[in-house]
């Protein structure tokens, strides 16, 4: 009961209270470049809780297997991820390609636009580095924990920029004016989303 | 202790790397993907202006498209025949005739139109538009600020001396950039018309002919003339403006002669000897570049 709560709440820091996009802006360029149509950005969003998870999952194993006991994790990490980051996302492109052209289709373009995208990037490395999400208390992962908390950060991904894109697309026909038509109404936009979000914080505890 | 680090680093990143390396190249291997020849043969015989005329993003999604059969070979409005022909061929598939489409300005007025205001903004028919309904008295007039200009991937369009956009019908290949571009084609002052289309009025408001004459010496006056002059009935004044029926039109030519306004003029790739050098700008248009560099090629004109 005890680790189910403390999974459950792992899942919910990353998907909400620590939500990626809107309170903490990372991985920015693709909520404002993908979420002008509903259909890009569920497309989006299910290819990051894909390509965030194996990320994670690699890098965990890469860290704790070569960097760490090597002693060159500290300085070495950013260089090591994105490698192995981008060497699986081009690895999976070409699988999915060959195995499974539906799911190519729907993903496949926006695989490469991912690879070693910041949001990636800052998840692997807080799944194994300490001190980047406290709860409290320095921490490590392991490797159970860091799979909950990536694909919770995913998730988060997805509903953020899911709803921003449902959000646009409403304005897309709300009487703007004729100057913050577009992007101007799009960052006021994600503004007023990210003080929702900012609000969570605090929630559980968290 | 520090090199026995830098060692270690470069052997795990050098591992890292070679794991990568070694996966990634044999799966190219395995999950070798053949994709169809033919969309690379079609491909490179489309114009590559990427300029979305046929309704697809690029060439390269039109090649796919082309192959899969859910667009005609005759897709490519740029490429005309040509491209349909060299379609049809890398694809094995029968050769058809495209009725080739070009652009075509209605509008004579340029520096002869009356101004609302001094505009002094950024130099584009989009931007000025906006600003009031534009600085043109006339409501269907052209600008003449270039913004087809500006959208022709083909480079087929020239200001002339008069401050009208006029289309070189040589290199127009009917991709209608410039329909969308204009801020004003979507009321017709710019129109896609057949290729072989011989006359063209210059002339795009439906104003009253008072009003209109009142801001721009070169419409349309509505008087019928050139409805009673064509031998062919395919001239007719529509809400008060001339239009062609390319349908019944032979091109002789009568209406422009008889025209008070010489706001009709002749026009197309089909016409032998066009009134003026370019587009049947119309006799009043003087020299302009277009001409001289026209002159320079060699003087061939259709």
């Amino acid at each position: 009961m005890e680790t189910l709560q403390h999974f459950a709440l792992l899942l919910v820091g990353g998907a909400l209270v620590n939500n990626i996009l809107l309170t903490r802006f990372i991985g920015i360029c693709p909520f404002f470049g993908v979420s002008g149509a509903m259909e890009t950005s569920v497309g989006m969003a299910g290819a990051v809780v894909f390509v965030m998870t194996l990320a994670t999952t690699a890098t965990w194993v890469f860290w704790n297997v070569l960097l760490e006991p090597l002693g060159v994790g500290e300085f070495l990490y950013i260089p090591a991820f994105i490698l192995v980051i981008a060497a699986l996302v081009q690895f999976v492109e070409m699988y999915l390609r060959k195995m499974s052209p539906a799911l190519y289709r729907s993903l496949g373009i926006f695989l490469p636009l991912i690879t070693t995208n910041c949001a990636v990037l800052a998840t692997a490395t807080e799944s194994v580095r300490p001190g980047f999400f406290t709860m409290g208390v320095e921490y490590t992962f392991g490797f159970g924990e860091a799979l909950v908390y990536t694909l919770g950060v995913a998730i988060g991904f997805g509903i953020a920029l899911i709803s921003f894109a449902a959000l646009r697309e409403r304005l897309e026909v709300a009487p703007v004016p004729e100057a913050m038509k577009g992007t101007p109404m799009a960052f006021i936009t994600a503004g007023l989303l990210s003080f929702g979000y900012v609000g969570l914080g605090g929630l559980f505890g968290l | 202790m520090d090199l026995l680090l830098i060692v270690k680093a470069a052997l795990a990143l050098g591992a890292i790397g070679l794991i990568a390396s070694v996966l990634l190249a044999a799966a190219s291997r395995r999950f070798h993907v053949e994709t169809d020849p033919r969309i690379e043969r079609v491909l490179s015989v489309l114009p590559g202006a990427n300029c979305g005329a046929c309704g697809n993003p690029s060439c390269f999604s039109a090649a796919e498209a082309l192959v899969e059969g859910t667009i005609p070979v005759t897709a490519c409005t740029a490429g005309g025949q040509v491209v349909a022909d060299a379609v049809a061929e890398a694809l094995g598939v029968e050769k058809c005739e495209v009725a080739a489409i070009v652009s075509l300005r209605h509008c004579g007025g340029g520096a002869v139109a009356k101004r609302r205001y001094e505009y002094s903004g950024i130099l584009s028919c989009a931007a000025v538009s906006r600003l009031a309904g534009g600085d043109l008295e006339c409501p269907a007039g052209c600008f003449g600020y270039g913004d087809c200009l500006a959208a022709c991937p083909f480079d087929a369009i020239l200001l002339d001396a008069r401050g009208l956009p006029v289309i070189d019908l040589d290199r127009c290949t009917g991709c209608e950039a410039c329909v969308k571009a204009c801020p004003r084609g979507r009321i017709g002052l710019l129109e896609m018309v057949p290729e072989d289309a011989p006359i063209a009025v210059r002339c795009n408001s439906h104003d009253r002919p008072k009003m209109r004459k009142a801001y721009c010496s070169m419409c349309c006056i509505a008087c019928k003339k050139c409805e009673k002059a064509c031998p062919s009935d395919a001239i007719h004044v529509v809400d008060l403006l001339a239009v062609v029926d390319y349908e019944r039109c032979t091109g002789c030519g009568a209406c422009v002669a008889v025209c008070p306004q010489q706001c009709i003029d002749l026009h197309g790739r089909a016409v032998a000897e066009p009134a003026s050098e370019l587009d049947g700008a119309g006799a009043r248009a003087p020299e302009f570049e277009p001409a001289e560099r026209r002159a320079a090629q060699g003087g061939d004109r259709s």
